[in-house]
Order: structure tokens, then sequence, then C-alpha cells
């Protein structure tokens, strides 16, 4: 790993580039930004082991930042997170800009998955990118005054004027929103066809949220399409640098609704990583069982879904009766349904109720011979597989490309689960299989997320039968909620248990990421510390972000019908990609 | 044929008109309550526990009638006015020719030797309907949805056809009452199976009932062709759907199933006079729920298939056989003289 | 009986009518279906009714509707209105106006000179075939290779097209 970095030195000058120390220890190579097209070309093509995915572009306000010991001089500091698969190996770019001059080129002509990310990095921070094919706001509205991601943009509410809708403003708002092909890089004339322009959303039975595809159609075929995203964003990332870090886990539930759990599970081990925290052997097979738990719930909603999406009736409704059974185990342990927020840094909320393990079996056993019924009901039905097979595939190359992950990519033929080949959370104990399928079709997408649900069950009952016993939380001064047994016998434990619950525990200084195999993909929490109760910076990468960007290149050519099989296949919420 | 008919057709109009819209009233119900059952959950339950939640189609009904009647100013007010009636219309229309009961009993509102010709046109004329609410909408997934609605219709009406020409050509007439009459000895579900697939799948397209709904498909077209229409003129819209339902139903079992006959080893039992008429109305309406609740089994077991696929299966499957069986029914009708 | 047919005729010229000079194509094309329809009934009262129910089944219930599909296809604007009315101009009619005067004429006569069988006796489905099949089996013979020429050519000219736009796409 090192002899990237010597190389990357010798490449650009080692006076050049510094290298900085993170707790994540991924390495991390601040280089002058004239050289970070050449940087990510030479780290894609020359590396001794290419990066082929190009993980997460961002960027980091740092001008209130107090901590930046081995860090250059930076206003704004963009950065590019790249994972190589062959090498099973992360590298960290970053580029510091200034406030005055904060231009830095586009690598969306190496890496065709920065064309979001580079927009999302603009409309949060003003980075300005050049050469961008098409650098315009991409999750607020095209009207919005500033860039909420830099530190004088407010918070809250509270700390703006009131706001009052005139009918200029809503005017204004609508026109900026009117559709104009041209504008969106639609060509508009041939010579024997009139194109016909749909607007696919943001409001569409089939678009799993409120996401808007504009259409280029030629009869109902798909000429082009647009993915236009935002309607859901709440700013996630902003109000996590006004929310201790204890208290941004609720809000992480939230990201991706579907996942419950999973979400504060990168959030988490990365804050007990920044903390230097071990947590208890029970309360990572306990995260584990929670995490897949969700999974399955996730699988099979998207299940019932998808082929409701292809126009089959019954198999949701069947779904979501059994996905109501797996809430009532979730309830009985969590005491919450869809957003439990039970992680806490260092361990889980509460230790597991009293015959939870017959519930967690029962179900175990219940499950399989519904999924066989369903596999001939949904998976095995001719119509289903007619309309699926062959529509919207790629491989693994296109697919990494484009900055996919988890069970879409698996469905290409690659065997990267994390859960396997990064082993966090005790995965490396459990004997479980990576379901994986060759077409990268719909139909193999939606393949491989089925076969997971047996995999997950498999894991649920190993986690099951061999609980270790032993504390559910870390017993760390950083741990929330601080323990309290011993806060009544003496005054020190007191007035630490209260400042800790009160302000929250102090994260030190630094930096860390961390990524887990979510229900749809990679999902990556990279947080900063200041030495604050709050973070200094969150981001939150989400594995929908970019396989929404990736659509108009499975999709073209195909038809009304195919988009909407394929939209179902990519198993996002929109709450997960706007976040 | 006679015309102008005797009164009793007249008389017998009005009640056919409201028994079927009333019938229609509640499949809507009966459809909702047959799909919760199948699919692990209750569907409408709670109006009039005492009859099954029944009071709920009901209660749709009345939402529907007292809905705001709303025209979208943006699209064609005299069609989009227009279409609705005449989708309903024509399928109400088509009844004027179903045979309730057997002959002596009279209960028809007309024989007619152009009887199955007719059904097809009032079927046929059902597209305008469709094509005009995806037209008048001035919508674009309803104007995608009539235009699905005018292509499935126009080609599954050819294989309509042709699949119930076996059985003209088997009674030697259009009239219904002539091709029941001439199953007394043996259903046509035998010698006409092919033709009774065509003619099912044929009547699944032209009532546009998933897994054929590619007119309205929801989750593609958000509504299709009545995406813009709500009070009862979407009523009338969903109340044609029914009606669709009751009379393909209804030409299945007329066609292929023996219309009021049992089947022909317990038909000596049937008593004459009013007892047969009574007898063979029973008859005749338990084979039609038979088929409806077939029809709503398909709609909850099987996905929608694509708009090409389902255009392909029609003419390059459905057409080749639908020749094929009137041809080899033709020859066996030479063959056997 | 008669007042039924003196409707249906009324019915038909002023719908064809309506057809001719209405400026809304897809208006004037559901007011050709009036006018087939209520030339259907008139069939029907002439004893045809055989043709009456193909008369619906396929002008109306086909051939119009795949007019109006296109139409629908074409999307027509405001400006085609105003198109149609450019075109409908007085002076357009004078031609046709002339033309139709000797085919009026020829009716006329044909009419006056004897008493016109109103109810023939009953064509049923069984008459029209064995007449088809029979003395006119040429005609059918030659208008289904007629038609068959046209199938051929409209498949030649469809894959044409087809393929040129899947170059431009």
């Amino acid at each position: 790993m090192s002899t990237v970095v010597d190389d990357l030195a010798t490449k650009v000058g080692a006076e050049r580039c510094t290298v900085q120390e993170t707790a994540d220890k991924i390495p991390t190579i601040w280089v002058p930004r004239e050289e970070i097209q050449s940087v990510l070309r030479f780290l894609k093509d020359e590396a001794s082991t290419p990066y082929e995915l190009l993980f997460d572009v961002s960027a980091i306000d740092e001008r209130t930042r107090q901590h930046r010991v081995d860090q250059p001089d930076s206003d704004f500091t963009v950065f590019y997170h790249l994972i190589s698969l062959s090498g099973n190996n992360d590298i960290r770019i970053k580029v510091p800009l200034s406030e005055a001059d904060n231009r830095v080129k586009s690598v969306s002509s190496i890496y065709p998955v920065a064309n979001w990310y580079e927009r999302e990095a603009f409309d949060m921070f003003g980075i300005d990118f050049e050469d961008h094919p098409n650098l315009r706001r991409i999750l607020t509205p095209p009207l919005w005054e500033g860039h909420p991601l830099r530190k004088e943009h407010p918070a809250r509410a509270t700390e703006m004027d009131p706001f009052t809708m005139t009918p200029e403003f809503q005017k204004a708002q609508q026109d900026a929103l009117k559709f104009v092909p041209e504008e969106w890089g639609m060509n508009t004339d041939a010579k024997h066809t009139d194109f016909m322009f749909l607007n696919l959303g943001p409001n569409h039975p089939s678009v799993h949220g409120v996401f808007r595809i504009a259409l280029q159609l030629d009869g109902e075929v798909i000429v082009q399409a647009v993915p236009d995203i935002g309607y859901h964003h709440r700013a996630q990332e902003k109000m996590s640098e006004r929310q201790t870090w204890h208290t941004y886990i609720p809000y992480t539930d939230r990201v991706d609704y579907l996942g419950g759990v999973i979400n504060n599970f990168p959030y988490v081990m990365n804050v007990e990583n920044m903390a230097g925290m071990k947590v208890p052997e029970r309360a990572q097979v306990i995260r584990v069982m929670l995490v897949e738990l969700f999974r399955i719930a996730s699988h099979l909603l998207f299940y019932g879904t998808f082929a409701q999406d292809v126009g089959q009736m019954s198999p949701v409704f069947y779904m979501f009766a059994d996905r109501e059974r797996l809430f009532s185990i979730i309830e009985a342990i969590t005491g919450g349904r869809m957003h439990p927020s039970w992680f806490r840094i260092g361990g889980v909320c509460q230790d597991l109720p009293d015959g939870w393990d017959a519930m967690v079996l029962d179900f175990c056993n219940y499950l399989p011979k519904r999924l066989d019924h369903y596999e001939k009901m949904a998976m095995q039905n001719g119509i289903l597989q007619r309309r699926t097979k062959g529509i919207g595939a790629y491989n693994t190359a296109e697919g990494l490309e484009w900055g996919i992950t988890g069970p879409s990519l698996r469905a290409t033929g690659s065997d990267w689960d994390l859960r396997k080949k990064r082993p966090y959370s005790m995965y490396d104990q459990f004997d479980f299989e990576i379901p994986m399928a060759t077409n990268g079709d719909t139909y193999d997408r939606c393949r491989v997320r089925v076969d997971e649900i047996r995999e997950s069950l498999k894991i649920i009952r190993q986690c099951a039968e061999n609980m270790p016993s032993g504390p559910y939380k870390a017993d760390h001064r950083l741990a929330t909620p601080p323990a309290k047994e011993r806060t009544m016998q003496d005054i020190e434990t007191l007035i630490h248990h209260f400042l800790n619950v009160s302000w929250g525990p102090v994260i030190p200084p630094g930096e860390s990421s961390t990524i887990v195999e979510a229900r749809t993909g990679w999902n990556s929490y990279y947080s900063i510390s200041d030495g604050g109760t709050m973070s200094y910076r969150t981001r939150i990468r989400s594995p929908s972000f970019p396989a929404l960007q990736q659509i108009p290149v499975i999709s073209n050519g195909f038809m009304v019908s195919d988009l909407i099989a394929i939209v179902a296949s990519i198993d996002f919420v929109m709450a997960d990609v706007d976040r | 044929m006679e015309f102008p008919p005797n009164i009793w057709s007249y008389v017998l109009i009005l009640p056919i008109a409201v028994g079927m819209l009333v019938t229609a009233l509640i499949l809507v119900w009966w459809e909702r309550r047959l799909l919760g059952w199948w699919q692990d959950r209750k569907g409408p339950n709670r109006v009039w526990p005492w009859a099954g939640g029944f009071g709920q189609a009901i209660a749709d009904a009345v939402k529907l009638l007292a809905k705001d009647d709303w025209v979208p100013p943006f699209g064609d007010r005299l069609f989009f006015v227009l279409a609705p009636a005449i989708v309903a219309g024509s399928m109400l229309m088509a009844y004027v020719v179903v045979p309730w009961a057997p002959r002596e009993s009279g209960l028809i509102i007309t024989d007619s030797n152009i009887a199955v010709l007719w059904f097809l046109a009032m079927s046929s004329l059902a597209v305008y309907g469709v094509l005009l609410a995806g037209f008048a909408s001035n919508n674009k997934y309803a104007l995608l949805g009539g235009l699905r609605a005018a292509a499935q219709m126009v080609t599954y009406e050819v294989f309509m056809a042709l699949s119930l020409m076996g059985v003209v050509i088997l009674a030697g007439s259009f009239s219904l009452l002539d091709i029941v009459e001439d199953q007394a000895e043996l259903w046509n579900i035998g010698p006409q199976f092919v033709g009774f697939v065509i003619f099912l799948l044929a009547g699944l397209a032209e009532t546009h009932r998933l897994p054929f709904d590619l007119p309205e498909a929801e989750h593609e077209l958000t509504g299709g062709f009545h995406t813009e229409y709500s009070g009862m003129k979407f009523g009338l819209i969903m109340a044609a759907e029914y009606l669709g339902l009751i009379i393909t139903s209804a030409m299945i079992v007329l066609l292929f199933f023996g219309g009021w006959l049992l089947p022909p080893a317990l038909q000596s039992l049937v008593p004459t006079g009013l007892a047969s008429a009574l007898v063979g109305l029973g008859v005749f309406a338990a084979k039609i729920i038979v088929f409806i609740n077939f029809f709503i089994l398909l709609r909850a077991a099987i996905p929608r298939p694509r708009y090409d696929q389902l255009m392909s299966l029609g003419w390059k499957i459905l057409l080749p056989l639908s020749l094929v069986n009137v041809l080899g029914t033709g020859a066996w009708m030479l063959w056997t003289g | 009986m008669e007042s039924l047919f003196y409707i249906a005729a009324v019915t038909a010229l002023a719908s064809t009518v309506l057809v001719v000079t209405g400026k809304n194509a897809s208006h004037a094309l559901i007011y050709l279906i009036v006018s087939l329809l209520s030339v259907a009934v008139i069939f029907f009262l002439l004893g045809a009714p055989f043709a009456a129910a193909l008369e619906i089944v396929v002008y109306a219930g086909a051939i119009v509707v795949l007019f109006l599909f296109v139409v629908m296809m074409l999307n027509l604007g405001k400006g085609s209105v105003a198109r149609e009315s450019a075109w409908l101009r007085p002076r357009m009619w004078i031609l046709p106006c002339l033309l139709t005067i000797p085919l009026f004429l020829g009716l006329v006569y044909a009419l006056s000179g004897e008493s016109v069988q109103t109810a023939a006796s009953m064509v049923g489905p069984k008459t029209v075939g064995t007449r088809l099949f029979g003395p006119y089996l040429l005609a059918v013979e030659l208008a289904g290779i007629l038609l068959l020429a046209a199938l051929v050519g409209s498949y030649h000219l469809g894959r044409r097209y087809l393929s040129e736009r899947r170059e431009e796409v």
C-alpha cells in the first residue's frame, strides 16, 4: 500500500504532496490541484493495483477547523476516496483550495461517476469544477442562494429571517422548474420522428419516492433519460454539524429509511474507531443480527415491489405480511419498528429481552418455506422473466465505472461483499455464502437479493444459537449514554455522567471513514472531529446516489415499461439518495 | 328476426341494464374481497359487516356520485364527457343479444342471426371510449394509455372474431340461441379448445384487465387513459370494465360452455316450463360467476407483459393459431358433412 | 320503420357534411363514425343485417380507429385548425361541387325512374357467404391478392423506415 504512496510521491514530486495520518489508516495524500487529473488517471490505469472504483468525492469547509496537524493550508478541501478491488485497499486524495480561487479540474472524464459527486460538491460548497459537462445544482432547487454546507450558511430556521412566500418568489421558482428539453441535453429533432417528452415523476407510482426522470421518447422507446434528484434533500450532513455525536444517531436511521439500524452501523463504528473504543463481542453479534434482520426486511420489500412494478399484484402483500412478523421481532428487541435508532457509540441501547431467541428461531424456520413459494410465484414466472431478463444489463467493469456496489454489482459476477472481503463486527466468524449472478440484468439484480435473504437467515440463526455472553456496551468513558450504575456512589462519576449526558462525548480530533455492506450497496460515513462534542463534518456516501446516475446509461433504447423494471431493480430510496 | 321486436323485448331492457350495472357494482366489492382473501388480507369488510362488507360498494358509489364533476380545462371537453358514455354505453348494448335462459323462456332482448357479430361490433366501438378518453385528457400518460389501448384492442379484436368462427362453423349460425342449442350433445369447449383459449386471452385484452391492463398500467402510466378522470365519469369507466368482464364471461359460457345447459348427462333431469327457465338462468349465472372469479384470480396471479410482447403474442402466435383453428374446423365439417 | 330510415338518413347526411367541413381533424373523424353508424342502421333496415354488422366492425370499429390513432399520434395542435380553415376556403368548394352534380343528377334519375324497393328480403350471413364464394369468387380472390400486395408493400416501407430511424438514434 505504501508503495502507491511512494509512486504518487515520485510522480507528483515528494515536496508537493503531503501525507496525512487518519484514524482509519487509509493513506491520505494531499496533492496540488493542478495534478488531480493526472493523479487519478495514474491511480486508475497505472497503479500496481488499479483503483477501479471512485468511491466518493466531496469537500470539506476547513475555514473554522482548529486541529489541522500535518495538513497544508486550505479553505476548502476536495477529497477523493478511491478503492482498488483487485488489491483490496483504499486511498484518499485531498486537494487544498483557497476561498478566493476554489477551482479544480473535473475528473468526470476519468471516472464518469464523478459527474454527480462534483455537482453535489458544487451545490453544497460552491467548488468550481472546471471542464465539468454540466455543473448545475443537483440537490437544492435551481434558485437556491448560497451553498448549504459552507460554515456561514445557516443551519436552522431560527438563524434566518422568517420565510415568506411572495407571489413573485413562487412564480420564479416554478418557472425555474419548467422543463426545457434543450437544457437537459436532449436533441429535439430527427429526420423522421417527433419526440415526446415525458416527465416521469417526481410523483409517480413507480419511482419509489420523489424522483423525477425526464424522458425523451420515440413512441414508447426511450431515446434519452435524464434523472433529476433533490426533492427529498434534508441536509442530513449539515444537521450532523449541530448534533452531538450521540444525538445524531436517530438522524442516521432516516437516511435510508428501509435500512433501519444498518444506517447506525457505519456511523457508530466510525465514531468508535476515532474514539479508540473496543466493542464487546455480545454487542457486535447483536448488531450483526439486527442488521441482517433489517436486510431481510428491506429485501422482502424490494422483492414485493419489484414484482409489483412488473405488474404482479400479489407478492407484495405476502411479503408485507412476512415483513410484519419480522418487525414484531424488531419491536420486541428494540421497541421501534422502522427507525429504532438502537445502536449506541460503544454498543447497543439495551440487552436483548427474555425469549428473543425463540422468536428469532421461529422466524428462521418460517421464512424459507415462504421463500420457496415466492420463488415459484415470482422468480420462476415466465412473464416476469421475459420482462426482466436482458433488460438494463451491465458488466462488472461498467458497474464500477458508475460506482455501483453491493448486490447490484454482485449480479454482474463480482464477489465483492464487504462482509467477506473486509469483515467487520465479527462477520468473519459466521458461515455464509455470497450469492452472485452473471448477467447483471434486472432479473439478476433481483435474483441476488432474493438469495441474500436466505444467507441472512443463516447468519441470524447462527447469532441466535451462539450469542456470546457479556456486556452489551463497551466500558469506555466515551460510550453513550454513559454507565449509570456507579453514579450514585461517588461524586466524580456523577460529574462525568452529567457532562457526558448533557454535552455528549468529546471525540478526539481526527478523521475516519467506515464502510459497511448496507442493504443495497456500500454505505460509508466519513466523520471529522475537531475535538468537540459535535462532528465538524460528516460525509454520508450512500449506495443509491451513483446508481441513479447510471439509469440513462442502462435504460436508453428500452421501453418505458423496461425503465420501470430497471428502476425497481436498483432498490433505492430517495431519502438515501438525497440525504 | 322480426322487426320491430315484440313488446317483451322493450320490457326486458330496463331490468337487464339496471341489473348489469348493479352487478358491476357488486363485482367491484366482490373482486376486492376475493383479492383480499387470496392475498392474506381482509379486503373491504367494515361497512355492513353483517353483509361481508358489501356496504363498501354502495359507499363507493355514493362517493363517486357526490364527487366534484371535474373536467380538465386543458382537455377537449366534448370528448372528455363523451368517452365514458361510449365505453359504458357500448358495453351495455352488447347485452342486447345475450340469451339468459332457454329459447322458450324468452329471456333475451332480441335474438338475431348476427348476434355474435353484434357483440364484436359493440366491443369494437368500446375502443373509441378508451381512445377518446386518452386523447381528450390532454395528458401524456393518458395519451400513451389511449394509444396502447387502441392498438391492443384493435389487434385482439381480430383474434377474438377469428377464434369464435370455429364455433359459428359448428353451429352454422351467428345466433347465440342456435349456438347454445347446438351444444346440447357436446359443449364446444371440447372441439373448440383452441378457440376457447384464444377467446379467453382476447377477452382479457379487450376488457384490459390485468395481466393485459397495459392501457392503464398503474406502474408505468399512473392510470393510463383514465388518469384525469374522477367522480362519476371515472365510475362509468370502472363500471364499463366490469360490464366488459361480465359480458366476456357470458360469451365464454355461451360459446364454449353450453350457456344455460347442464352437462349433457344431467340435462334430461331439467323440468320443463317455468322451472326450466329458472334452472337455466341459475346455471348460466353460476357458470358466469365461475369465469368472473377465474378472471379475478388471473389478476391476482400473473404479472403484466410488456406492450410489444403482448402484440407479438397476438400477431405471431394467436393469429396463426386461430387461422389454423378455423381451417381445421372447416375441414372437419366438410369431412363429416 | 320508415321514420327510422329518415332519421338515419338525415343523420348520415348531416354528419357527413360535418366531416367534410370540420376543421378539427379528430372531431371530423367522430362525425365520420356517426355517419358510418347511421349507414349501418340503413343497411339494417334494408334487410342486410350482416352488412350492417360488418360496417360497424370493420369501418367504424377498425379503420376509423386507426385514423384516429394516427391523428392522436401526430398530436395536431391549434396550428392545424388554422391550416384546415386556410385550406377550406370557399374557392376550394367549386370543383368538388361541379364534379358531384352529374352524380347527383344520375341519382335523381335512378330514383325517379321506377319504384325503388326499400325493404328487400332479408339477406342473412349465409346468403352473403354463398354469394361471395359463388358468383363473386373471382372478385374475392382479386381483392385478396390486392390486400396481400398492400400488406407486403407496407411491411417493406415500414421496415425501411425503421432501419433508417435506428441509424439516426
